[in-house]
């Protein structure tokens, strides 16, 4: 697992109260003028000049003398070396720690713009607060305007992020014009667009390439409100898709799979296919063991060999209606064949990692393997490595 | 950005168990919903989109006497299948009309099939047909351009996105001049109307040849042919001269998946008295030359079919008892790993399991006359459907609504025969039929009770049509519900239809 | 030819409901109502060749549509208003909120 996060060794120079994000560059030939807005990652004895700020490692940290005159600098841990060009960092001197908010290397980059939510899920792995935290949000105007203009994708998540309204909506209107050639993914439990002048608004951005995320955990609206602990919930996610479907907007249906949500999965399956055969996609995932879900083991915990039928019943439902259909965060010897074809290697490399048991399977490549947290914290005890 | 609105309903410090998201007792709503008994202690709830539940006759007392508690498992099947909704909840009426909607888009786009009758000559003499003539005379009985012209103006009134036409006789070989003028201007007239225009030829592959395949191929023609079962079978049912229908077939077929590519042929069958006791055989018939389905239909019950009394002899228990034999063995070739469906139940099926309806002339209502079809006869007059124009044949004009020569396109599709029959065959204001838990899957189907009960609505409890439909639908709930791999196979055939 | 008469309390079924059942049964036999204080009375005559047996059995079938239409009934009058409201909402180019 890469640490994204952590405290640094050493800030220098830095008055400023608040954090600063930079954009790195490893580029020692970068145009004087294009230095200003960039930190310099340190990776020999040759510093250029002019650049912001410079990134400098525990294994470099002899060489910070060297720093320009009148620049600012930081020493990071070594654990930050994956570091390189065109990633984006915030430094916080008062706090003094680091985190990389964008890694250019990794296919995906999903930002939390928030952690304030009106759900409360059994399962949530970004546990929400209840805190004034609208600083998120302002900070990631900013972090846009860093992002390299050729990023392919990225992703808002929270939280919940549509709970800033109009805001929201400006923070996509401004991605749209800083990065006009990159997908936008949203996660979001899409109560907020049950008014439909929000769904339209969010239409007339008319963006390429769009998409938000919905879950919904079971056709029955007791289930699933008690899953998401919200009452009318279900009411107003099922209203929010329908507006969201009426401006032809593209919308995924995403299904956390665990004890809760098992017993009612196919005939969800069944309801999507009757209900909503307009969504774009459904991804049917995995659990991931943090957060809430530690809490609530007990409740939600189930091996995935013992659903594996069930899992493949589900995904034959979907097919069979002609959803385009995804099955996220599952190991390679907890499926049956015949998911195969929907599996996906889907989780982000950065918290990506295998267990003892992995040791010597034939297929490890082809395997999604596990949260991080999987391996910290429990998994399946019926791996079978492909020897 | 503050929000107060998910401060307050955030200040729970730990989780709520199940029952708390659970309402009071009884104070859900019902919302409409039809049943019926499919068995002995088995009821069928049906809602307003086609959504089923199957249930025991004490549970539906408890439902709608609001006794039903909400920890009862089928209370949650009932709420997400729109039967029950809990008070201010408002996503079931925006399912429900949605799914309403799309059940009916069919109908805003009027009419989509074209039946273009270019010949009743033919060179078959099949004793159940309705309308087909031996003879040379092409005058009498041929479309002319004029007539084809006139009829195409038509078509091309019609405000639906896409067109298919399809070429009928007789046997339409007869004729295919008339079909290569057809084609190539209708294809002019499309250049201006940019219709999704596609075309179909029926026909028994007899007079089939390597040039007429070419034309086909040219211009994306699909073909529709008959086969009944085995040879001795299909000979017996569709005499020809040197007795050799089947084997002219067989041929036919060959040269047609050479030359169209093997999926570019469909096939139907007429069951007569003779074909009853051999379902097997001629699905097996389906099964060896390749097709990935079979129809069963019974015979209509027009034109010569009633004048030669064929019809009359298999009643329609008979009939039932045939397609549930035929039904059986199909379902058992699919548990054997060979894909084949049976297209009448799966269209039927595509109403139960989906959202969507086929648009299949019998069972639609309001009734598909005129709306799913329209038939352009060889005389130039325009029939409501085909078996209206093979009823005319017989002397009932009843369903002609006009002729191309004389009448004007509104005068056609709005004429007073036509919509007085969609108007009092229509279903949902029918007795019985309102309140019938399968009205949803069934059809109005005018002609057929005009026809033999001279009314366009009839009375449902004598209708051999409803009888006939009642059974199928109940057999198909039924054999699904007591087995998850039928209902399974059913769901395929329902998306794949 | 087979008769019969069957008496119901008029407080519970309405006339209505007892003409549905019995059109459902229209091939076998016909129907006359008749009202006296809180009884509707129902004569029963066959109308085709059938045995005493299966005219009873008919009969039996007979009292236990009534029940079911007796419910139909029930589901008809809670749901008439939301029939409605589906129907327009289905029909109208609105829906339930309206956009400008």
């Amino acid at each position: 697992m890469l640490k994204l996060g952590g405290k640094v060794i050493e800030i220098q120079n830095d008055n400023s109260p608040n954090s600063k994000l930079y954009s790195v560059s490893t580029n020692p030939n970068l145009p004087l003028v294009l230095r200003k807005q960039k930190a310099f990652l340190i990776q020999s004895e040759d510093i250029p000049e002019g650049f912001s700020h410079y990134i400098f490692f525990d294994s470099t940290s002899s060489l910070t003398n060297k720093t320009p005159s009148n620049s600012t600098y930081t020493v990071l841990t070594d654990d930050f070396s994956y570091l390189g060009h065109d990633d984006v960092i915030r430094i916080s001197s008062t706090k003094n720690n680091a985190r990389v908010l964008f890694r250019a290397k990794a296919s995906n980059n999903s930002f939390l713009i928030t952690e304030q939510c009106n759900h409360y899920c059994l399962m949530c792995s970004q546990p929400p607060k209840v805190i004034d935290d609208s600083y998120i949000i302002e900070e990631t105007f900013e972090l846009i305007t860093l992002l390299p203009k050729w990023t392919k994708e990225i992703g808002f998540t929270g939280g919940e992020p549509t709970l800033f309204g109009q805001r929201f909506l400006e923070l996509l209107r401004h991605t749209q014009s800083q990065l006009p050639n990159t997908g936008i993914h949203i996660l979001s439990n899409g109560r907020t667009f049950k008014d439909i002048h929000y769904a339209k608004q969010y239409a007339e951005i008319s963006h390429f390439d769009m998409m938000v995320g919905i879950p919904i955990y079971s056709s029955d609206p007791a289930k699933h409100d008690y899953i998401v602990q919200a009452k009318g919930a279900f009411d107003e996610t099922i209203r929010g898709i329908l507006n969201l479907k009426r401006f032809n907007q593209k919308v995924e249906i995403r299904v956390v799979i665990h004890k809760q949500s098992i017993d009612g999965l196919v005939e969800l399956c069944e309801f999507i296919g009757r209900n909503l055969l307009f969504v774009d996609h459904v991804a049917l995932m995995g659990l991931e063991m943090m957060g809430f879900t530690r809490a609530n083991l007990e409740t939600l915990w189930i091996d995935p060999y013992d659903y594996k039928d069930t899992l493949s019943e589900a995904v034959k439902l979907l097919n069979t209606y002609g959803i385009t259909t995804s099955v996220y965060n599952h190991q390679l010897c907890l499926v049956n064949k015949d998911v195969l074809p929907f599996y996906r290697k889907s989780i982000s490399d950065w918290k990506n990692e295998y267990a003892i048991e992995c040791n010597g399977c034939k297929k490890q490549s082809e395997c999604g393997g596990f949260f991080s947290s999987g391996i910290k914290h429990g998994y399946s005890s019926n791996l079978k490595p492909f020897l | 950005m503050w929000h107060s609105q998910a401060l307050a309903c955030k200040k729970l410090s730990k989780f709520q168990p199940i029952q708390f998201y659970n309402n009071e007792s009884g104070t859900y709503e019902l919302l409409p919903f039809n049943f019926d008994k499919v068995s002995d202690d088995r009821y069928v709830i049906t809602n307003l989109v086609g959504e089923y539940l199957t249930i025991d006759s004490k549970s539906l007392q408890d439902i709608v006497n609001h006794e039903l508690s909400p920890t009862n498992n089928l209370y949650s099947k009932l709420r997400s299948k729109q039967f029950i909704r809990e008070p201010d909840e408002a996503y079931p009426i925006e399912l429900l009309a949605l799914k309403l909607r799309t059940r009916f888009a069919r109908l805003a786009n009027f009419t989509n099939l074209h039946i273009f009758v270019v010949t009743l000559r033919c060179d078959h003499s099949c004793p159940y047909c309705q309308v087909s003539r031996q003879s040379e005379d092409k005058a009498s009985f041929d479309m002319t351009t004029e007539m084809a012209d006139k009829s195409l103006a038509m078509v091309f009134r019609s405000p639906s996105p896409a067109i298919k036409i399809e070429f009928q006789g007789g046997e339409p070989l007869l004729n295919f001049e008339m079909i290569k003028y057809v084609v190539t201007t209708a294809k002019k007239l499309n250049a201006v109307h940019q219709r999704n225009l596609a075309f179909v030829i029926a026909t028994t592959l007899s007079l089939i040849t390597e040039e007429i395949l070419v034309f086909c191929k040219e211009h994306n023609i699909v073909i529709s042919t008959s086969l009944d079962g085995p040879e001795d079978l299909h000979n017996a049912n569709r005499p020809r001269p040197n007795k050799d229908s089947y084997q002219r077939f067989i041929d036919g077929l060959q040269k047609t998946r050479a030359i169209l590519g093997y999926n570019q042929v469909s096939a139907l069958m007429t069951t007569t008295d003779k074909s009853l006791p051999r379902v097997k055989d001629i699905i097996d018939e389906y099964l060896k030359l390749g097709f990935k389905g079979i129809f069963l239909r019974p015979l209509s019950p027009y034109g010569f079919a009633i004048k030669t009394r064929k019809f009359m002899s298999y009643n329609t228990e008979r009939w039932l008892e045939f397609y549930k034999e035929g039904l059986d063995y199909i379902i058992q070739l699919n548990k054997n790993g060979i894909e084949f469906s049976e297209y009448y139940s799966a269209l039927v099926l595509k109403k139960m399991m989906t959202s969507s309806d086929p648009g299949y002339v019998d069972l639609m209502n309001p009734a598909g006359i005129g709306i799913a079809a329209i038939v352009f006869n060889y005389d130039g007059n325009v029939y409501a459907s085909d078996e209206s124009r093979m009823l005319a044949e017989m002397g009932d004009s009843t369903f002609l609504l006009g002729n191309v020569l004389t009448n004007t396109y509104e005068e056609i599709i709005l004429s007073d025969k036509l919509l007085d029959a969609l108007d009092e065959s229509f279903t949902l204001s029918a007795p019985m039929c309102s309140e019938c838990a399968f009205e949803i899957y069934c059809g109005a189907e005018p002609v057929y009770h005009h026809a033999i009960h001279k009314d366009f609505l009839a009375r449902k409890p004598e209708s051999e049509f409803c009888k006939r439909n009642m059974t199928t639908f109940k057999h198909l709930i039924n054999i699904m519900e007591d087995d998850s791999e039928r209902k399974s196979l059913f769901i395929d055939w329902a998306n794949k239809c | 030819m087979h008769n019969l008469v069957v008496i119901f309390d008029e407080r519970i079924y309405s006339v209505l409901t007892l003409q549905k059942a019995a059109y459902r049964f229209i091939s076998y036999f016909a129907c006359n109502f008749s009202l006296t204080e809180n009884q509707i009375q129902c004569e029963i005559e066959s109308t085709g060749n059938m045995t005493l047996e299966a005219f009873n059995a008919k009969v039996h079938d007979f009292k236990k549509e009534v029940l079911d239409q007796h419910l139909r009934e029930k589901i008809r009058v809670e749901t008439d208003d939301i029939r409605n409201l589906i129907l327009s909402v289905a029909f109208s180019s609105t829906g339930l909120q309206k956009v400008e």
